[in-house]
């Protein structure tokens, strides 16, 4: 399984950050939700994902909460600060103007711009 | 960014009141996300064990993922500071053996280097408290009779005149004791200095100024300066001090200036009050014969000119001036001009030099120890450090545990060293000989612990981290023996040098004791138990003639003599073989015998001179072995008469027939004239040691003290009390009977054997460094020898079984690990004793009676080292011996 650190350096960031958009999620649900929504490409171990997860807490982009989980157990939340928010759209923009010039290096004209 | 240093500071503080909280958390967190795992799984289809296993699989090591969210966490240093320190603690409970090895031979490391160096910074190294004291030069003459150089007035004005390596010439007259007399009498030094003295040291007072010309004219305003010693006692730092009046002896002057708090004669001297010595030039081309007063001189270098330059270009002018002394000594002058520092030191240089060496020589062994100590704890616990890496603790974090633990063992070493060098600092200064310069305002050298400590750091943590910077291998996890190649060689390398250097240390060491034992052992041709001394240094204002003198010491005497106990009582103008009482030299070449030719000036050397009395001789015991030794009628009769030494009499009379020849001594004023008494040779005594317990005998003349020359008689007078009761009893006795004659007179008692031993005090002192040393080196040569070897035979307890197994014999074990001590051994001695036989020049100046390349001390070493090494090999490989191979084959 190749591990998550074949993303680009705060790319994981990133991810959590958008996944947690619609709502707060346990650390579980955002790897499963990163999986998913990746058509399992991206497969975020629990080596990488909760060192990042504590590394945006840690920054304050991310709180959490103890809940309870959708079965019932126990079970630790995290939802976007307002920071949070404004850091994704800051991040979001920078991926934007990256790939696009990494496609531009490739060769390749992004398809939002054909 | 202000929002973002709050949460920081927010996680920060909550983290120290709920560190084990968040720990939990974080394992519920993961336990949670490995059961939805689990359970992702079974709904997946698998069985629940297989559900279970894969899940375990995918979900990898747990402790580098709780270690990773312990490193986002703001400030999570402190927190595995804290941890390794904690760690650290525990492996040192363990292991006591190892921390407290380290601790006590860096605490003696830097304990001994700190504490010598602090000593001897102030010999070697001190600033001397003059503006650039490096340009600063004492110049004059030196003779036979003076070894220190001085001059005369004639010549200094001269030599000033026509100088050039100088930017400023300046002088001393002397300090002396002198009296403030006024409602609060007081006993001070007083100097006298040319009016350039101070701007020439480059000395400014701290309040008010210095002296102006017209006060260094003869006749000029009475000015004076003080010490910042006397401005506190005396006037407690009032600044309105400027402008008093203080009456010394007798006479008012003005107080113009204070000096500052370090201030001190450039010859050491006492100096409470500096005054202008006010010298009339042209007085010194008359007084004294046209030579002048004596006179010390210093000189300021111009920039550039090196002491040898300045040697060299005064020596023309010190020709010329050499053609005023008298012919008849005159090739018996030098010229000599050396720095400041070197007059100040003399020969405390060598010993400075020597223990420096010493105890840079147990630094480099404690490193070495450190170092190699480190060095196998470090592959012992190779396997420890595979097995923390294998369940996931970083590099760095392993790295950071080794530097925790070398900086905890050097923090401790360092308190224990720091608290040893106060020690041993009070320990030098209480033993010390009155002789080593500013010995007394030793202090400890913070620069230096700092040094001490950054390099033990170095070592320490260099060979600490050595093991943990190669990434465990995964084999450490299975390897039985985890003995690495290039360590192993590393630490055989130190313990060889730790030995060679230990070599070097005992054989100094050895040496100087074999020294200090010739010289204790010394015949010194006289007797002194049971001789009590008595100096009674009278004042000249109280006794201002010779007479009186003379008429003190005789009622002192007959007063000694009906003392109980006392058996005889002897009178002499000084002690042997004490060669610092100068006024009892004369030359060789200025006795005259009647009727023979006189010996060529400039040859022969020197002669001691010693006014004595009858029982001098009784009560030292020193025969009489030919003619006859004084009688008291003759201390009253007209007659004078000689006693010479055996020595003195075989040099003067080699065909024998001494008695009843006339003898007389030149006179100079300043020209040669022979107009003294003729003197009549009656006896002959046996030698006596009278330079020194080191220096060779001077031939030697007793003068008998008698009472028709009341003109030979001063206040150098010592009193031999031949008694069989203590000191302690006759003391108080002789001190009643002088305070009858007159309550002020001083009293100074001691034995003859105190003072004889105190003349050994400087090679003593010398001797217990340097023997301190050695032992020291030598003990931890001998602590890290051991733990090589112990550590070796550890690590081969289950080859030592798989051989016993396969048929070796017990001593073969045996010859196998202590072979490897004895390589060591043999090794670092002969390198040692090599490096000792090129070193031991070096101690030669310090040697007495024993050469630098002694046999006897040399083999002497050679033994005791076999004998320790051997024996500190020899424990730990009968322990290897004793291995049961069952057991060994079951090890680890």
């Amino acid at each position: 399984m190749p591990p998550s650190t074949d993303l680009l350096q705060g790319t994981l960031d990133l991810l959590i950050l958008q996944t947690l958009v619609p709502g707060p999620m346990h650390g579980w649900g955002v790897a499963q939700r990163i999986q998913q929504v990746s058509q399992d490409v991206l497969q975020i171990g629990q080596g990488s994902l909760y060192p990042a997860l504590h590394r945006l807490e840690y920054k304050g982009w991310i709180r959490s909460d103890w809940g309870n989980s959708e079965n019932n157990r126990r079970a630790k939340f995290y939802a976007l600060t307002a920071a949070g928010r404004k850091q994704l759209e800051t991040e979001l923009a920078t991926w934007e103007r990256l790939s696009a010039a990494v496609g531009l290096v490739l060769g390749r004209i992004p398809e939002a711009s054909a | 960014m202000m929002a973002e240093w709050l949460t920081r500071m927010r996680f920060l503080v909550r983290q120290i009141f709920r560190r084990r909280g968040r720990q939990s958390d974080l394992d519920e967190e993961l336990q949670f996300h490995l059961e939805r795992s689990i359970e992702a799984n079974k709904a997946a289809g698998m069985t629940p064990d297989e559900a279970r296993r894969q899940a375990l699989v995918d979900f990898g090591g747990v402790e580098r993922t709780r270690e990773e969210c312990n490193r986002q966490r703001p400030g999570w240093w402190l927190g595995t500071v804290a941890q390794d320190m904690r760690y650290a603690l525990r492996g040192f409970r363990r292991n006591p053996v190892f921390a407290v090895t380290v601790i006590a031979t860096l605490a003696l490391g830097i304990g001994a280097t700190t504490a010598v160096f602090s000593v001897v910074d102030r010999i070697l190294f001190r600033s001397l408290p003059y503006a650039h004291d490096d340009r600063l030069v004492s110049f004059g003459l030196v003779q036979s009779l003076e070894r220190q150089e001085f001059t005369l007035g004639a010549f200094f004005f001269d030599w000033r005149e026509h100088q050039k390596p100088f930017e400023s010439v300046t002088f001393e007259h002397g300090a002396s004791a002198c009296n403030l007399t006024e409602t609060n009498p007081a006993h001070l030094n007083c100097a006298d200095v040319a009016g350039n003295f101070l701007p020439t040291l480059g000395i400014s007072p701290i309040l008010g100024r210095d002296f102006l010309p017209e006060e260094d004219l003869p006749n000029g305003p009475k000015v004076a300066l003080i010490s910042d010693g006397l401005w506190l006692s005396r006037y407690n730092r009032d600044p309105g001090v400027l402008g008093k009046t203080i009456d010394i002896d007798g006479h008012a002057a003005h107080i113009v200036g204070v000096l500052p708090r370090d201030f001190e004669m450039p010859r050491l001297q006492a100096a409470d009050i500096v005054r202008p010595a006010a010298i009339d030039e042209a007085e010194q081309h008359t007084a004294n014969s046209g030579l002048g007063f004596p006179l010390w001189a210093f000189a300021r270098l111009k920039p550039g000119v090196s002491v040898a330059e300045a040697r060299a270009e005064m020596d023309p002018l010190f020709r010329h001036t050499q053609l005023w002394i008298p012919a008849e000594f005159r090739q018996e002058f030098r010229l000599q001009v050396r720095s400041i520092r070197d007059r100040q030191m003399q020969d405390a240089y060598t010993a400075a030099w020597v223990l420096l060496g010493a105890v840079f020589a147990v630094l480099l062994i404690a490193c070495g120890n450190v170092a190699s100590l480190f060095s196998a704890r470090g592959a012992a616990r190779q396997r420890e450090l595979a097995v923390r890496s294998a369940l996931g603790a970083s590099r760095g974090r392993l790295i950071r545990q080794t530097l925790t633990e070398s900086f905890l063992l050097a923090l401790a070493g360092t308190a224990a060293g720091c608290v040893l060098a106060e020690i041993l600092l009070r320990t030098f200064i209480a033993i010390a000989p009155t002789g080593v310069p500013f010995l007394a305002q030793a202090r400890l050298d913070l620069r230096i612990v700092l040094f001490t400590v950054l390099l033990s750091l170095l070592c320490a943590g260099l060979f600490g981290i050595l093991p943990a910077l190669e990434k465990p291998r995964a084999s450490a996890l299975a390897a039985r023996s985890t003995n690495s190649g290039v360590q192993a060689r590393l630490r055989h390398v130190l313990v060889a040098a730790q030995i060679a250097i230990s070599v070097v240390l005992l054989s100094g060491a050895s040496l100087l004791v074999k020294s200090f034992w010739n010289l204790e052992q010394e015949n010194l041709g006289m007797q002194t138990r049971n001789v009590l001394t008595v100096h009674v240094p009278l004042n000249w204002e109280r006794y201002p003639t010779s007479r009186a003198y003379m008429d003190f010491y005789l009622r002192a005497e007959s007063a000694f003599r009906r003392l109980p106990g006392v058996t005889s009582v002897g009178m002499s103008n000084s002690l042997p073989p004490d060669a610092n009482s100068w006024h009892g030299g004369m030359r060789f070449a200025d006795i005259f015998v009647s009727g023979k030719q006189r010996t060529a000036p400039g040859t022969g050397g020197t002669v001691v001179i010693r006014m004595v009395t009858p029982d001098y001789f009784r009560v030292l015991q020193i025969p009489i072995v030919e003619g006859r030794g004084f009688t008291e009628e003759e201390r009253s009769g007209s007659g004078d008469f000689i006693i010479l030494s055996k020595l003195l009499a075989a040099r003067l009379f080699p065909q024998g027939n001494v008695l009843g020849q006339h003898i007389q001594f030149a006179n100079y004023r300043p020209y040669f004239v022979l107009d003294g008494p003729v003197f009549t040779v009656v006896g002959v005594a046996g030698n006596v040691k009278n330079a020194g317990l080191a220096g060779q005998d001077d031939p030697e003349l007793y003068e008998l003290r008698s009472s028709h020359h009341p003109e030979a008689w001063d206040n150098h007078h010592f009193f031999l009390l031949e008694t069989s009761l203590p000191a302690s009893v006759v003391a108080p006795w002789v001190r009643s009977r002088i305070a009858q004659l007159d309550p002020t007179a001083p009293v100074e008692i001691g034995t003859l054997a105190q003072e004889v031993s105190k003349l050994a005090d400087r090679p003593r002192f010398e001797t217990a460094l340097l023997g301190f040393f050695a032992c020291c080196g030598l003990l931890m040569a001998v602590i890290g020898l051991y733990g090589v070897i112990a550590f070796m035979a550890a690590q081969r307890t289950q080859e030592i079984g798989v051989r016993m197994a396969l048929g070796a014999t017990r001593l073969d074990i045996l010859r196998l690990i202590a072979g490897e001590g004895v390589r060591l051994i043999v090794l670092g001695g002969l390198v040692g004793l090599a490096a000792a036989l090129s070193l031991a020049q070096l101690i030669k100046a310090l040697l007495f009676g024993v050469g630098p390349h002694d046999p006897a001390a040399l083999m002497g070493v050679a033994a005791l080292l076999a004998l320790v090494a051997l024996a500190a090999t020899l424990i730990p490989a009968r322990a290897a011996m004793r291995v049961e191979p069952v057991e060994a084959l079951r090890y680890e």
